[in-house]
């Protein structure tokens, strides 16, 4: 196969940079430039983020970060991404408490007032971005993937007040 | 200690060396610079209460006295990542810089993929390779818990990856694992020569086709984390014979002790410059056992 097949035939399609960006301006107030020389492509239901202009001449299982997934017009950031870039955010994002960090790192629902816009928000502690949730209705839902939640009981360093 | 003996003679202090290897090891985890920094991290760590102790020789590694790291948030978060001691050396030897091109050609579960990506600067290309299916998804689920942006993921045999010239490539081979032994002590009781030599087969040309990919100027590092010199020296200088304008650099990581690569064994001459790969051993540093060579491309 050739080099350029090669690439024609990559299921990541690329997408307009300042289309990308300006969703998660406008949702987070996360100014552009942080994005400024990655690219981001889609495949699936998928958006990726990616550190150069354009991908390798290579069969790629993956291309840098899932940053967001789409379905239909609704689209949800990934943990990931906020992990890496929520930090910037200057809306609809929250920074919780001891206990409700607990919560949320188990995966949990619970009541929550705060100045949020239903929708994926961004949840921090103590300033670290835990990840994303979805707050509707005075509710937060922790979005954390499966396997990055860590039960009550399990967590070591949680929450520094109590610790254990 | 099954398969250690035929180390006698080679390894310093042969006691204390299998003593060491029957101690469990030590807890170790790597700081990751793409979420976080030095001083942040450990500040948190300490206010938690967590005892951790950096590295003498690494100020990116940190012991910690836990028995779950994984259930750390800041593990959750990706600010640090469970790695052995040991294996942060080839990293570190390899010297990745931001925007080359960069190929790890055994990656999963991409400990070291991880690590590159955060010398790197989250920039350039880092192309994280490995055939096993099911070890390509930890491999994924690392990076992006680090939050790699610079990686992708492929899934190539190494021995016929496409032409592509890179300025570096990490050779972390396939081995008997015999350096692991204080994680799993299973493991020496599956090694046999036949073993080594088998690995040996898949080892020489993965070796040979990284050389092939580097650039005039680049960098090759192949390591693996086990004793056998069929597995280890063997390799390096079957690889040098095959591929022309390569030659062999000093590995030296300041703090660490080391002994130096095996310039004959049971009969087979390897050359002296083999004494320029390191083999670290589980008593000098406390750490797995470990086999580094580093190549440079003319
Ligand atoms: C020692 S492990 C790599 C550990 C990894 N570098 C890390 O730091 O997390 C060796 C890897 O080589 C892979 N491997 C086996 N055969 C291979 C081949 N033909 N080409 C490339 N990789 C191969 C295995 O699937 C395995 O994941």
């Amino acid at each position: 196969m050739s080099q350029s097949s090669l690439k024609n035939r990559s299921p990541f399609q690329p997408l307009d940079w300042a289309e990308v960006v300006e969703m998660w301006e406008s949702r987070f107030g996360i100014p552009l430039s942080i994005f400024e020389g990655a690219s981001f492509y889609r495949k699936g239901r998928n958006v990726w983020i990616f550190s150069l202009p354009e991908i390798p001449d290579l069969r790629c299982e993956s291309v840098g970060l899932r940053f967001m997934s789409v379905r239909g017009r609704v689209w949800k950031p990934t943990t990931y991404a906020l992990q890496l870039f929520g930090h910037v955010a200057t809306k609809n994002a929250v920074d919780l408490g001891p206990d409700q960090a607990e919560k949320f790192i188990a995966g949990e629902r619970q009541s929550l007032e705060a100045e949020l816009e239903d929708g994926y928000v961004v949840v921090s502690y103590q300033g670290e971005v835990l990840g994303c949730g979805l707050y509707s209705r005075g509710e937060l839902v922790s979005q954390l993937p499966k396997e990055r939640r860590i039960m009550k009981e399990g967590i070591e360093n949680c929450l520094s007040s109590g610790g254990s | 200690m099954d398969g250690l003996e035929r180390y006698r003679d080679i390894v310093p202090e042969f006691g204390s060396f299998l003593e060491a290897m029957s101690r469990s090891l030590p807890v170790t985890a790597r700081i990751n610079t793409l979420k976080t920094d030095r001083d942040r991290l450990i500040f948190r760590l300490t206010a938690a209460k967590v005892p951790c102790r950096p590295f003498s020789w690494y100020d990116l590694g940190l012991k910690l006295e836990l028995e779950k790291p994984g259930n750390l948030i800041e593990n959750l978060m990706g600010h640090i990542h469970v790695q052995e001691e040991i294996s942060m050396v080839s990293p570190i030897v390899l010297d990745p810089k931001p925007e080359e091109r960069v190929l790890d050609m055994c990656a999963a579960p991409g400990s070291k993929t991880t690590q590159i990506a955060s010398m790197m600067e989250n920039r350039g290309l880092l192309v994280a390779n490995d055939p096993a299916n099911t070890r390509v998804a930890s491999l994924r689920s690392n990076c992006e818990r680090a939050g790699a942006i610079n990686v992708v993921v492929t899934r190539y045999d190494g021995r016929r990856f496409p032409s592509q010239k890179f300025d570096r490539v990490l050779v972390d081979a396939p081995c008997t694992g015999q350096g692991m032994a204080r994680k799993d002590l299973s493991v020496l009781g599956r090694w046999s020569l036949k073993r080594s030599l088998g690995l040996q087969r898949l080892q020489r040309p993965l070796l040979k086709r990284a050389m092939e990919l580097a650039k005039p100027g680049g960098t090759v590092v192949y390591s693996t984390c086990t004793f056998a010199p069929e597995e280890n020296e063997a390799v390096v200088s079957w690889a040098l014979d095959q591929v022309r304008r390569v030659r062999l650099e000093k590995v030296l990581v300041k703090g660490l002790e080391s002994c130096p690569g095996l310039v004959e064994w049971n009969g087979s001459l390897f050359g002296d410059e083999m004494e320029k790969c390191a083999r670290y051993y589980p008593h000098q540093n406390d750490t797995g056992g470990f086999f580094v060579a580093k190549l440079i491309k003319e």
